[in-house]
């Protein structure tokens, strides 16, 4: 061997920047066969993008609006009772107190006809210390509420009114006094840091709560104390604060939130829901990266012979890969941009539109951390998708310019470029899973995603192998359907992957929220009591037993002492300090509870470990605990719970472990303590009714209004409204997800329309082929109707498979419900698909069949 | 300085494809070309002539047998080595030109001297577009150029690195005659000038006449070799 290699002197001369010197040089030739590759990446981008600013607008609305929302620097909340004196001037040293109750009571129509569960606030006259409390008429809040002829005044949400009946003006029973409306509540500045509601606000004077006759001792009230300080103190030197007030204070019992934490509910709900929109998002610019694939595919096998060119005059393969990676990152890029404009403008868009529904305002602004992440996602998810087609190219060999060589499908690039996608992918999903505020949820996603993707790859083989080993049918539009369905450069794989993902995904979100819907509907309501009776007072027990008894005589009646309280510490460590072994049940630490004690064990429960106390017994304070919650939690029998019930901690042992049935919406609670742990606390009592058949509506409606007016203190929940409230609650969040969702049915379309687009050469030429030895537009349309049927359905077919067990797992695994095929749902999937994909794969041929066969020949 | 021939092959065999579908192209080809001759490679189609065109550029591998160009054993050369060492010493015209469309004629030019690191690539390039009459057509695209145009490019793209070996795969097939003759000129007056070697393949007997040598194949071996009474080529 002479010893001169050519390329050993010359290694260096290949750079990246020459790569993309003739990268710029070749993207000249315009955009042409990229804009669904642009239009893919775009989409995805900006659902992402959309999704995370405008998760990150409203979340800054929560903090810029913090001390209104809260209605004060700092908030502290007890329960049953109000601040003691010591804990009064605690409160008061801090600066201005606002002392607001909350309750839910009954309000009754003059004439004792209709009546109302509402959300009854009570406050005193700095309220609100905080934020703008607008009535309609514009009056101010204390002359509304101020008592005027011996009657107090009331303001309400319009709701109300209409619920009731009443006008501005007309009087209202509530417990046992009677009180004025005089106003219409326009904005409440404080609305969210309440909880779920399950009425509308009825506003009234602190002073005349007392009236009312509501708050009892064991009544479930929950007194505010909002601390507003001048000037305001830095959320720092508020935490100090809250530190301050849990040791000195310690037995309080009370929850206290800073501005900086006004309404971590919504808060969590907003995180949550975004986090869930996002992967959304991510699946749709997945299915888009099969829409990136498909385009650098094509491109590069347009690009063959320039390649080979390259390589005969001196290109080596890796330089190759750079010049057309360089392209691929260039149209990204574009893509990306438009993803991230659009992105930036929904905010803006959600802001205008949405006012009126958004829980706060949105601060609308360009928040570079969530266009980064839209950034991120999109050229990863482009990376991820293009480098295995670009890795190819740098085998194309140079010999491609002297022969014709077969474009054989399936090489697979070098080691390399496998192992550069796979970082890409694993890169994405690790971003996803670790942004994610349900580590766990993103993980089962990815992964399900994960898998529908690679089954869905071994699906189009399936169909491509069938059809290749498929008898000869007698049809010739069959025959010719079916030849096209496996033979090279066949539609297939993009129409089953990129449909099938979208589809499937359709099908898992709308037969979760069916069967979400089913529960709430027909399978609580069937087994729900039909009222829950609260805030029952000891000596009105029986009395209010026996008139429900006369009243309902074919209903069963339970009765549970009721008081709440929270968790404090589990095993001596702070309730906010506790780390649970598994995510699941952390809402048991969280606000306050029912709690109860019983003798016996609950009709409801199953014991599932340990033993249940004596009937009598009188030792160590014991308690019950919920069996599901306390896997979730790490606890064991003989651990120690403490809770704080009316100003006081109470520990004790658990005894033993529970199995509830939470979807009874029975009497059920996490905690059920031993008898003797609450002997001699006042406590009021909590009582169901339920019919064992269904009742009509004016049966309950005739029992509501009775216990209403008979003890106008005791709270009726109807169940039937709860749940309706729940299911309206269920169908806007469904139809955002929906609305979300589709964008992968989008991406799914622009692939499928990229794909067909793609194939259309090869189309036109054996259609115009077929007419001219024969073949008429008739019988040609038949056989590709044919083809694009036996693809949508097949699609139809696994989407309803993948996204049915996906349904499944989450409803039974995640969710522990029963899960209900439904049949509606799975026809439009694959109605869905047959019209998408034998409607675009017509309009595409449609204008190629209806010409003349010669000017076309001619052209070819 | 040695006498050593510009193209040495040695036994050379190659079969292509796979399975049943093998077909045994070269078979055993000896064959030595002195540097600075022009040789034409005839025969019928699919006797393998294009074949032995592609072994003696690096593109394609032999299975077996030695091949030897420009004082290089291709043989151990990986892929990566094989295009930079033809890059270097190996220029290339094909039928169908094979500009790369959305580069002007200048860039097109340009880039075997880019690709080898030279610095100057764009004035040499220059200097051998105006040395095939294209001055005016530099900054013109393929398309919008006449195919003997796109040729004269090609014809630019191959000389322009002073290559050792000038290899033509039939480079006048896509051209009407008097077209293909200004083509032809252009390849034998480097040849003659820039001491070349020149090996094209044919299927026009009056281009092979004009070659040093002429060498038929058949069947993936070498039938004869015929050496053209030394003439002058008409400039």
């Amino acid at each position: 061997m002479s010893g001169f290699v050519a390329g050993k002197h010359h290694s260096n001369n290949q750079t990246f920047s020459l790569a993309a010197r003739f990268a710029f040089r070749e993207l000249r030739g315009g955009l042409k066969g990229f804009y669904i590759f642009i239009a893919c990446i775009a989409l995805g981008v900006a659902a992402i993008a959309g999704v995370t600013s405008v998760s990150r607008a409203l979340t800054e609305g929560i903090s810029q609006e913090g001390q209104s929302i809260l209605g004060g620097d700092l908030s502290f909340r007890l329960i049953h009772r109000q601040a003691d004196a010591d804990e009064q001037d605690f409160l008061n040293s801090l600066g201005t107190i606002s002392e607001i109750a909350t309750l839910r009571a009954m309000a009754r129509s003059d004439d004792g006809e209709e009546q109302a569960l509402v959300e009854l606030k009570a406050v005193d006259d700095v309220y609100p210390l905080y934020g703008e409390m607008r009535l309609q008429s514009g009056q101010p809040l204390e002359t509304a509420l101020a008592k005027q002829n011996e009657i107090w005044g009331a303001v309400a949400e319009l709701a109300l009114l209409a619920r009731l009946n009443v006008e501005v003006g007309d009087t209202l029973s509530l417990g046992r006094t009677n009180i004025q409306i005089t106003g219409i509540i326009e904005n409440e500045p404080d609305k969210l840091a309440g909880g779920m509601e399950f009425g509308p606000r009825l506003m009234i004077s602190k002073d005349a709560i007392a009236d009312t006759g509501l708050i009892q001792p064991g009544s479930l009230v929950r007194w505010l104390y909002r601390v507003r300080i001048d000037p305001a103190p830095s959320i720092n030197a508020l935490e100090t604060i809250i530190k301050d007030a849990e040791k000195t204070k310690a037995d309080a019992g009370w929850r206290i939130r800073s501005r900086a934490n006004a309404s971590p509910g919504l808060q969590r709900s907003i995180d949550r829901f975004a986090q869930f929109l996002t992967l959304v998002g991510l699946t749709a610019l997945v299915v888009g990266g099969v829409g990136v694939a498909n385009a650098i595919r094509a491109y590069l096998e347009t690009k063959r012979e320039v390649i080979a060119s390259f390589k005969c005059l001196g290109a080596t393969g890796g330089f190759v890969f750079q010049i057309y990676l360089v392209q691929m990152l260039v149209l990204a890029m574009i893509g990306i941009a438009i993803g991230l404009v659009l992105g930036a403008l929904i905010p803006f868009a959600a802001g205008a539109a949405l006012s009126s529904v958004l829980p706060v305002k949105l601060v609308t602004s360009i928040y570079p951390m969530e266009l980064g992440l839209g950034l991120i996602y999109g050229l990863l998810t482009a990376l991820a998708f293009a480098l295995w087609p670009l890795g190819r190219a740098h085998d194309v060999p140079p010999t491609a310019l002297f022969r014709d060589i077969v474009t054989g499908g399936s090489k697979w690039p070098r080691k390399r470029y496998l192992f550069a996608t796979a970082v890409t992918v694993i890169a994405l999903a690790a971003i996803a899973i670790l942004l994610a505020h349900d580590k766990r949820i993103a993980t089962i996603y990815i992964g399900a995603s994960a898998g529908a993707f690679v089954l869905l790859v071994a699906v189009a083989r399936i169909i491509m192998a069938v059809a290749k080993r498929l008898p000869t049918v007698r049809s010739t539009e069959l025959r010719l359907a079916i030849a096209n369905i496996h033979r090279p450069g066949a539609l297939t794989p993009s129409v089953v992957l990129s449909l099938g993902l979208g589809l499937s995904l359709l099908v898992a979100l709308a037969l979760i929220d069916g069967n979400l819907r089913r529960e709430l509907t027909a399978t609580i309501a069937d087994k729900a009591p039909s009222f829950f009776f609260v805030d029952i007072q000891s000596h009105e027990r029986d009395a209010f037993e026996a008139l429900l008894t006369k009243e309902a005589p074919t209903s069963s009646i339970q009765s549970v002492p009721m008081l709440r309280g929270r968790i404090v510490s589990l095993n001596g460590i702070a309730s906010e300090d506790f780390v649970p072994v598994q995510e699941g049940s952390d809402w048991v630490l969280r606000g306050d509870r029912g709690i109860t004690y019983e003798p016996s064990l609950p009709e409801n429960s199953k014991l599932s470990e340990g033993e249940w106390w004596p009937e009598n017994y009188t030792g160590t304070p014991l308690v019950s605990f919920d069996a599901e919650a306390a896997t979730d939690l790490g606890l064991n029998i003989g651990d120690s719970v403490t809770v704080n019930v009316l100003g006081r901690e109470i520990s004790a042992e658990i005894a033993n472990f529970r199995d509830v049935e939470w979807q009874s919406l029975a009497i059920n609670f996490v905690l059920v303590f031993s008898p003797n742990t609450f002997a001699g606390a006042p406590h009021a009592h909590l009582m169901t009714l339920g019919w064992e058949d269904e009742v009509a509506v004016d049966t309950e409606l005739a029992l509501l209004k009775e216990v209403s007016n008979t003890f106008p203190t005791v709270t009726a929940v109807r169940v039937k409204d709860a749940i309706s409230q729940v299911n309206d609650l269920v169908a806007q969040l469904a139809w955002a997800i929906r609305g979300a969702s589709s964008i992968t049915l989008i991406a799914s379309i622009l692939v499928l329309a990229g794909a067909l687009a793609a194939g259309h050469r090869s189309r036109i030429y054996d259609a115009v082929i077929l007419k001219t030895i024969g073949a008429t537009r008739g019988r040609l349309i038949l056989a590709y109707g044919l083809e694009y049927a036996i693809l949508g359905l097949t699609t139809a077919v696994f989407a309803l498979l993948a996204g049915g067990v996906a349904a499944w797992y989450v409803i039974t695994r995640i969710m522990g419900g029963s899960f209900v095929l439904m049949p509606v749902t799975a026809t439009s999937a694959a109605l869905i698909a047959l019209v998408l994909t034998v409607g675009f794969g017509l309009i595409g041929t449609w204008r190629v069949l209806g010409e003349k066969p010669a000017p076309v020949l001619r052209n070819l | 300085m040695t006498n050593a021939p510009a193209i040495a092959l040695k036994n050379v065999h190659l079969t292509l494809g796979e399975g049943a579908g093998q077909v045994h192209i070269l078979k055993g080809i000896d064959l030595e070309i002195s540097k600075g001759t022009s040789v034409g490679l005839v025969g019928p189609s699919g006797s393998g002539k294009s074949t032995l065109l592609m072994v003696m550029a690096g593109l394609e591998r032999a299975d077996e047998g030695a091949v030897k160009v420009a004082n290089s054993e291709l043989g151990p050369m990986s892929e990566d080595q094989l295009a930079r060492f033809r890059g270097r010493n190996v220029g290339i015209i094909f039928q169908s030109f094979h500009l790369v469309p959305n580069m002007t004629a200048l860039e097109n030019v340009a880039v075997p001297l880019e690709l080898a690191g030279d610095g100057s690539a764009f004035d040499k390039a220059k200097a051998e577009l105006e040395a095939v009459g294209l001055g005016n057509r530099m900054h013109h695209y393929p398309a919008q150029m006449s195919g003997g145009e796109q040729q004269r490019v090609a014809v630019a793209r191959a000389l322009v690195v002073e290559p050792e070996i000038l290899i033509a795969d039939e480079p006048t097939g896509n051209l009407d005659e008097s077209t293909g003759t200004q083509i032809v000129d252009l390849m034998f007056t480097a040849q003659r000038e820039r001491g070349t070697t020149l090996v094209l393949v044919t299927h026009d007997p009056n281009l092979a006449e004009k070659c040093d040598r002429t060498i038929r194949v058949r069947s993936g071996e070498i039938e004869e070799t015929v050496a053209a009474p030394k003439k002058e080529v008409s400039a």
